[in-house]
């Protein structure tokens, strides 16, 4: 618990607070105003907007310890105030609110607009509103509300309202461009991902400097293969399975994988696979996950190998889910254990090639599953 | 949808901010506005020991103009900026508006998101076409990185585990300059399935093309947009932005390739118009 002095409503308060308890938790079971509703609590759905220092904030991704000394106003410090009696008034009249557990947020929010842009039509009501859900769908209430309340003020307050003139743009004169300073880190993701019934694939692959026996052999070998995926750690294993963990780190993200995986070997068409499941402990969530590779003589002892990665996810890791990003960390992943299997293959009997401390992976494809999922589809 | 707990430290200053995260050997992560990180701790998919939070400090919270260009506190808010209208560089408030919610661009900063890395974020598209560049602050003092090479991928850039953005520092826009700003959002304020920006700016010699919204970093269309900036608006075609696209993003799959073609041209005919 940290002590922490804050003003709510005008009030001054002292009281302290642990370091995680969001602002939203603070008001409403510290200070018992549960005006302030939470409905998502990831920043999503607006229903626990309160002021900070006058401007509309998220209570629930706001901690409290980080409002030290700031003035925070929720729903229930409106009584007095004219914009929000006005707002008050329209939203009975215009029916904006069903349910009502959006409303606090949403007058919050209303005010706001209202007082910061005058001369707001529909279209920027409905733009600036768009940060607060109505699961009640009442939208149009809500939008005839704000705009009786705009009109309302503009014919009251005599506004005059500032038209700024049109800025003539100079015509655009052609020129040849100097080279640019900075070219981008390099063309990103050519990665295919199949959406499946069962889960995702990613496909990808990659050639070794080394002859098609020598790689099928070191696939084979289970340590070795995990030596190669940073992060990658196996406890135990059979020829047909293994165990183990595999950790990572996605930007401000880490999950550790322990699972099973099944190994399979097909000698005359150089093809196997690894099939496998695990758990991340702290969050929970479960990844299924199946690699599986084929191996192609690409000529002057070189080796193609190809790798389909399919995989899902459950648990809270899935909900975190958006664009490719996954393939791009698939991407950066298989050319890390490209890079190592070429430098362990390379290297002379018994000295370990360098892993960079990146990322991992092994257990059998958990965490390939699991990260392809977590940010594969939707936003 | 309640953080896993963690130890929370408002430093003095930078140094002691740097020194904070120095000291926790990658178990700390630097606290801005908290709009990206608060939704990962609440969901639990970040559970860092230890938040500092920079969003105070002042060195950090100052718009200065530098004569040619303006310096950007990196715990600068975005309505902060959308509110600021800079003289030679208002294309910044034009993006800042556009990012989430009123209520987002209220507590979240411009150096947070920026080293957040999400791939489909506004600032990391917008600063490498307005040829910006990132001041990081570390233990062995200040470094400058160009916008364009400092993001490196999906979540990951230039910054190392004890290093901070502490500012940005944006090029004033000369008065014939054309910037072209477009993404494609499934909802106003959602992060955009596709993005792109422009900037011609003949008096400088600056021709910048970039896409955005890709599974990892922007990338830049450097030969378009020289060709751009010889024959304008008749150098963009869809076979012309798909061939750029082709070399820069190979491997799109059909329906984000589509997006992002048309992302290109509207940026491109938002700058012409």
């Amino acid at each position: 618990m940290q002590p922490i002095s804050l003003t709510v409503n005008g009030e001054k308060v002292q009281a302290h607070a642990e370091p995680r308890t969001h602002l939203g938790d603070f008001l409403r079971e510290d200070q018992r105003l549960t005006g302030t509703h939470l409905g998502c609590e990831h920043g999503v759905c607006g229903a626990c907007t309160v002021l900070i220092d006058g401007a509309p904030a998220r209570s629930c991704i706001a901690f409290a310890v980080a409002c030290e000394g700031r003035e925070i106003r929720t729903i229930e410090g409106f009584g007095e105030d004219a914009v929000m009696g006005q707002l008050r008034i329209a939203f009975n009249r215009e029916h904006a609110l069903q349910c009502g557990f959006c409303t606090p947020g949403m007058l919050i929010a209303a005010r706001d607009l209202v007082l910061r842009l005058p001369d707001a039509d529909e279209q920027r009501v409905r733009v600036e509103m768009s940060g607060n859900l109505c699961r009640c769908t009442g939208y149009r209430g809500i939008v005839r509300a704000i705009l009786s309340v705009l009109e309302l003020r503009r014919a009251g307050n005599d506004p005059a309202i500032e038209v700024k003139p049109a800025q003539a743009v100079p015509e655009f004169k052609p020129f040849e461009a100097s080279a640019p300073a900075v070219a981008a880190a390099g063309p990103a993701v050519a990665l295919a991902a199949v959406q499946k019934a069962a889960g995702t694939v990613i496909e990808d692959e990659f050639t070794v400097d080394h002859p098609l026996a020598k790689v099928w052999e070191i696939f084979g070998d289970m340590p070795a293969v995990a030596a190669c995926l940073p992060g990658a750690e196996v406890s135990e294993h059979t020829p047909t399975s293994l165990k183990g963990k595999v950790s990572t780190k996605f930007g401000p993200m880490k999950a550790s994988f322990a699972g099973a995986a099944a190994l399979e070997r097909d000698e005359s068409a150089k093809r196997g696979a690894i099939k496998g499941n695990g758990t991340d402990s702290l969050s929970g969530s479960r990844a299924r996950g199946d690699i599986s590779y084929q191996l192609f003589d690409a000529g002057n002892g070189r080796t193609r190998v190809a790798v389909a990665i399919d995989y899902s996810l459950q648990g809270p890791l899935a909900q975190f889910s958006r664009g490719g990003l996954v393939r791009e960390f698939v991407k950066k992943m298989v050319a890390d254990f490209a890079a190592n299997l070429n430098a362990r293959l390379g290297a002379p009997a018994g000295a370990a090639p360098a892993v960079a401390p990146v990322m991992t992976i092994s257990a059998g494809s958990v965490l390939w599953s699991w990260l392809k999922k977590l940010f594969g589809s939707n936003s | 949808m309640k953080a896993a707990a963690f130890e929370y430290l408002k430093p003095q200053d930078v140094p002691g901010a740097v020194k904070a995260l120095a000291g926790s050997a990658g178990d700390a992560k630097p606290l801005g506005g908290g709009q990206s990180l608060g939704p990962m701790l609440n969901l639990r998919l970040a559970r860092p020991k230890l938040l500092v939070d920079v969003s105070r400090l002042e060195a950090m919270r100052t718009i200065e103009d530098k004569g040619a260009f303006w310096r950007i506190g990196g715990a600068v808010t975005h309505s902060a900026i959308e509110d600021a209208n800079l003289a030679g560089c208002t294309v910044m408030s034009d993006v800042a508006r556009n990012i989430a919610y009123r209520t987002i661009r209220n507590r979240g900063t411009i150096g947070g998101s920026l080293a957040h890395a999400d791939p489909a974020a506004d600032w990391p598209l917008a600063l490498p076409a307005l040829a910006a560049t990132i001041v990081i602050a570390g233990p062995a003092g200040e470094r400058s990185v160009p916008a364009g090479k400092f993001m490196k991928g999906a979540f990951a850039t230039e910054l190392a585990e004890d290093e901070l953005v502490v500012a940005v520092e944006v090029p004033k826009l000369s008065p014939g300059a054309r910037w072209g700003y477009w993404k494609f959002c499934r909802k106003t304020g959602e992060f955009p399935e596709a993005s792109a920006a422009m900037l011609m700016d003949p008096e400088r010699k600056l021709a910048r093309l970039w896409v955005g919204a890709l599974d990892g970093a922007p990338q830049s269309l450097d030969a378009l947009a020289a060709d751009i900036a010889m024959r304008g608006t008749q150098a963009v075609s869809e076979t012309s932005v798909s061939a750029a696209l082709d070399l820069a993003v190979p491997g799109q799959e059909p329906v984000s390739r589509r997006l992002h073609v048309t992302a290109v041209r509207r940026a491109v005919q938002k700058g012409f118009n």
